[in-house]
């Protein structure tokens, strides 16, 4: 049997002292699309930023692809990504964004790759690539963030509220190139959101949290 | 007010006549402040980065000193350069007193603490979401060293203009450690100094004229470089 991409065993995060995250067991498979939800303060996205490997579990462990990560952070997050509701971007051109995480991984081809992932957000390479950040509006800004993220072809897009300051059509182009990078690339989604619809409707499981724990899992 | 007119029309003559007293202080001036600006920001970049990138002990200590040394007033560090260089100085050997490297050195101490300063500044101002996008985009540590310096070109450029407008006007280390010497040493604010006590107007007003158009050259790239950076 396969390990799950993800097996967390008795994690806990705690800020101040005080206890925000305790997860007894979480196991994700590999190429799965799993939603969080919950209100404000619940735990979402410190069990976010744990799955990033940006910041260490106080408690338990973290199995990915079914090794240990203490220590490995550094390496996994060139196969984990996470793109937050409010994303910042470099100063430098839409093209310079979508190409630096395949500069620092030394990928060859940037310019057909940054087209494509650009293409794959609904952005026009041609009227695009070159504009600054403050050129954009704040729905183009964010898919020019997530075009940096499917650019390098990640295992896993962590999502936080990935939509919930977009309008319309552009919450659409954001959540139909997830799901392209899940259907294309295998590519395995962990979403968090208050769009319980849209979770629902994509989801393999969508998981409840409540004061830093599970409070339920729906398959 | 009549000798005033007077002045402006004879310094006006001068600058366009080319006149090469007053071209020699005018170029004077732009090498050592050129020079100074070159040795500051090669200097001081990357303990400005440091400085606000960095959390070590003494920190806030050290950011107080640097602070401090901005408003050093250039008299004294004039005096400190003169005592280290002069004949019976330290480094009286090396023959620095009355030159331009002489002069590059003090305007050097006197750009270096604006340098840190502003650079420790446009560094702590960075958004706090740099670098966690740049840990989630896979940046090894040192790419995130050298992507956040990069990040803060507009405040570095923004220092170096605010540097250049200070070590171009000032007077007091070009005094007393160039010697104010003719056709060597003199800058424009020398020259100025010199001129008006001698009565000659209108060599101070045409040097005058050229510092002025410096002065807001610098102020009108400062905006800009302050504009862009705010993007």
């Amino acid at each position: 049997m396969n390990a799950p991409l993800y097996h967390l065993r008795d994690v806990t995060q705690t800020h101040g002292g005080r206890v925000v995250l305790d997860v007894p067991r979480l196991d994700i498979p590999a190429g799965a699309i799993v939603g969080i939800t919950g209100p404000n303060g619940s735990g979402k996205t410190t069990l976010l930023r744990i799955l990033a490997f940006l910041d260490r579990p106080a408690g338990g462990a973290v199995r990915f692809q079914g090794a240990a990560t203490l220590g490995r952070e550094r390496e996994l997050r060139r196969r984990v990504t996470l793109m937050v509701q409010n994303p910042y971007l470099l100063r430098r051109s839409v093209r310079g964004n979508v190409a630096y995480g395949l500069k620092v991984r030394n990928v060859g081809n940037i310019r057909e790759k940054t087209d494509r992932a650009l293409a794959a957000v609904g952005l026009d390479p041609g009227r695009f690539a070159d504009r600054a950040r403050h050129e954009l509006s704040g729905g183009e800004a964010q898919r020019v963030a997530l075009a940096a993220r499917l650019a390098f072809e990640p295992t896993v897009l962590l999502l936080d509220e990935p939509t919930a300051s977009l309008d319309g059509e552009s919450a659409a182009l954001v959540r139909q190139a997830a799901l392209d990078a899940r259907d294309r690339l295998g590519t395995s989604l962990v979403v968090v959101s208050h769009d319980l619809g849209w979770l629902t409707e994509v989801s393999d499981a969508v998981l409840a949290m409540e004061n830093g724990r599970i409070a339920g899992n729906t398959p | 007010m009549d000798y005033i007119l007077n002045g402006l029309w004879q310094a006006l003559g001068l600058l366009v006549s080319g006149d090469p007293q007053t071209y020699s202080a005018i170029q004077v001036t732009a090498i050592t402040s050129l020079l100074a600006i070159v040795a500051s920001l090669g200097l001081g970049v990357v303990p400005g980065f440091l400085l606000g990138y960095a959390d070590f002990p003494g920190k806030r200590a050290v950011r107080t000193f640097v602070d401090s040394m901005l408003s050093f007033p250039t008299v004294v560090i004039g005096l400190l350069v003169y005592a280290f260089i002069s004949r019976r100085g330290p480094l009286g050997d090396m023959g620095l007193l009355y030159t331009v490297p002489g002069m590059v050195i003090g305007l050097t101490i006197l750009g270096l603490p604006i340098i840190v300063a502003l650079t420790a500044s446009a560094v702590e101002h960075l958004d706090a979401r740099l670098k966690p996008t740049l840990l989630t985009l896979g940046a090894s540590p040192w790419q995130i060293v050298t992507t956040t310096l990069w990040e803060t070109r507009f405040g570095i450029m923004l220092a170096a203009m605010a540097a250049f407008g200070r070590v171009v006007s000032e007077v007091g280390i070009a005094m007393i450690v160039g010697g104010n010497i003719k056709w060597h040493t003199r800058t424009i604010t020398t020259a100025i100094a010199l001129e008006t006590s001698k009565g000659e107007f209108a060599m101070g007003i045409a040097l005058g004229l050229v510092l002025m158009v410096v002065a807001f050259a610098v102020n009108i790239t400062v905006s800009a470089f302050r504009r862009v950076s705010e993007k």
